[in-house]
């Protein structure tokens, strides 16, 4: 198959995602998200690994004292089907293959390890703003929650501030 | 009223939320991957200037979401303020201006956000594998220090607030305006991209520059902003005195008549809770029997959110209060606005009643009956001493939402 590197237009892109994001208001009631979700599994992963550690745990203990199991939620489910959506997009297309995506200055142990220094990063903001691009700057950003365009703002002031140190990583 | 679906399918078949929440993250998933969201090269192109997709993405869907579920509530199909509280988090200032600046920076580093990581792995690429096991790496990073951070991570709580708030404006006509300025961006990232492309010796490619789908983008905003105002003005001027009972957002405040209020002060006053929010000193004085002073400011004190939704809200202020304050609009009651606050009560309820020349049993009797009972109340000699000012600090419940480490 041809591999693709064409996308779609990124202001019917834009469209096609507010429609999915009004879709979810609407029918179920509730946002876009994906820290939340990898917030449950992190809970499910501690409570498997040192039951007794999450228990005790601000912020772990609450949840998992909940009814259920702390991965039966709308967003753990969201991104199940995420996984799936984003797998069949890049298979129709031909861009399904294990590759490392980088830029043509970096090796690959260090695009990795930046990869992962930045998700620790994101993932530590995520908890601490109540949610990350997609539950708070999206979501909270469509309903206009003063709190989410603060962040929105805020997340491009950082990006744009550091793009220039992280330059070799990608130009 | 709200979400309908979800009510009414919840109730048949619980497992129809997850049914739900797999076919829109398809949908998720799909469009960020169509997008061009699954390369970490394509996502920091944003923060260099030469392809400026993620905040036309972004944007757009902000736009197109945010005009839709104010027709959509134009239209009566869902509560505008009931799913927005519902869905958003509270505001905090700093942690989300900290959490902002520290997202971005991780964006950048890692190449994706925690969303499109997952997308990323979900193609193949490895490289976002490993920035989403970061992500939960530093989620449980922010479990673990999460005791000392606490008083940080709780500071400038400024509860459920929105733009709309903050402008003296309707949410349709905030929609609108940030409809504009989200048009008026992209067409400045359309020049940045121009520009930037032309230094690095690039080229914008033509399925990304065509001005068709811009227009029709453009186009289509317009048509739902305008849907969204005419709607909502429509919305507003069909309110009835005392009927449509809303908690809403900041819709209109649905208002209740003197009359109606005091029957119900009289004949069942259990169903009511009448907040006077005049100042401590003139609510003293005089005020609507068995209401609460409770000066505007002090309104958020009372825990609102909290509080039995099972008897309705009654909001008393000096004069016509047009829209619920912030605070009382997180009661999941139903509240109500006296119409013509006090100053409209007064001239109601301290002219003494005629009695009626009428045949005993009808209903003017009844009527005389209820103001006069009014009167005597409002002007006697027998008035009740104020009652104590709620003293009461109420610390509110973490909110429920977000879950997880966080």
């Amino acid at each position: 198959m041809q591999r693709q590197h064409t996308f779609w237009n990124p202001y019917l892109a834009g469209v096609a995602l507010g429609a999915v994001l009004l879709t979810s208001l609407l029918v179920a009631g509730k946002g876009l998200g994906a820290s939340g979700a990898v917030a449950r599994f992190v809970v499910a992963l501690t409570d498997v690994v040192a039951p007794a550690h999450a228990a005790t745990n601000p912020l772990m203990g609450p949840v998992l004292a909940g009814e259920g199991s702390p991965l039966s939620t709308y967003l753990v489910f969201l991104m199940l089907g995420m996984l799936l959506g984003g797998a069949a997009s890049a298979f129709a297309a031909g861009r399904q293959s294990i590759e490392v995506v980088r830029g043509p200055r970096i090796s690959i142990p260090w695009r990795l390890g930046l990869a992962l220094s930045g998700g620790v990063m994101m993932g530590f903001a995520a908890r601490l703003a109540r949610g990350c691009t997609s539950g708070q700057a999206l979501s909270g950003g469509a309903l206009l929650s003063a709190g989410s365009w603060i962040f929105m703002l805020s997340m491009f002031a950082g990006g744009y501030a550091v793009a220039v140190l992280v330059r070799r990583q990608w130009r | 009223m709200i979400l309908p679906l979800d009510d009414l399918l919840l109730h048949r078949w619980p497992q129809w939320g997850l049914v739900v929440a797999v076919l829109v993250g398809i949908g998720f998933g799909f469009v960020l991957e169509r997008a061009g969201f699954g390369r970490a090269t394509k996502l920091a192109a944003q923060f260099y200037g030469h392809d400026m997709t993620v905040l036309k993405v972004m944007f757009g869907a902000i736009v197109t979401a945010s005009l839709g579920s104010v027709v959509a509530a134009g239209l009566g199909l869902i509560d505008l303020g009931e799913l927005a509280t519902h869905v958003t988090s509270w505001t905090y200032l700093g942690p989300m201006i900290a959490g902002g600046v520290l997202l971005g920076v991780g964006f950048i580093i890692a190449g994706y956000c925690p969303g499109t990581s997952v997308v990323a792995a979900a193609s193949g690429n490895v490289d976002g594998l490993v920035t989403f096991v970061g992500v939960g790496l530093g989620c449980l990073l922010y479990a673990e220090l999460y005791p000392l951070i606490e008083p940080f991570a709780n500071s400038g709580n400024l509860h459920h607030l929105f733009l709309y708030d903050l402008l003296p404006v309707s949410p349709a006509v905030t929609a609108a305006a940030v409809a504009v300025l989200a048009a008026g961006a992209f067409l400045a990232a359309d020049v940045a991209e121009r520009t930037f492309s032309a230094r690095y010796g690039l080229e914008v490619e033509a399925w990304r520059s065509a001005a068709g789908p811009r227009w029709i983008t453009f186009g289509s905003f317009a048509v739902l902003a305008v849907a969204g105002l005419a709607l909502s003005a429509g919305v507003r001027a069909g309110d009835g005195p005392a009927e449509q009972p809303s908690a809403g957002g900041s819709m209109a405040a649905a208002v209740i008549g003197q009359e109606a209020l005091a029957r119900r002060v009289v004949e069942e006053p259990w169903t009511l809770r009448v907040l006077d929010l005049r100042d401590r000193e003139a609510c003293g004085e005089r005020r609507i029997p068995g209401a609460e002073c409770v000066p505007l400011e002090t309104l958020g004190e009372l825990g609102l959110a909290y509080a039995p939704p099972d008897v309705d809200l009654v909001l008393v202020a000096e004069g016509p209060l047009d829209q619920v304050p912030p605070a009382a609009r997180e009661f999941r009651g139903d509240v109500f606005v006296l119409d013509g606050g006090f100053t409209g009560w007064e001239r109601f309820a301290l002219t003494a009643p005629d009695p009626p020349d009428a045949p005993a049993g009808s209903p003017l009797w009844q009527r005389y009956r209820i103001r006069s009972g009014i009167y005597s109340a409002l002007t006697g000699v027998q008035q009740a001493p104020p009652p104590p000012a709620p003293t009461a600090t109420f610390v509110p419940p973490p909110p429920s939402g977000g879950g997880g480490c966080g």
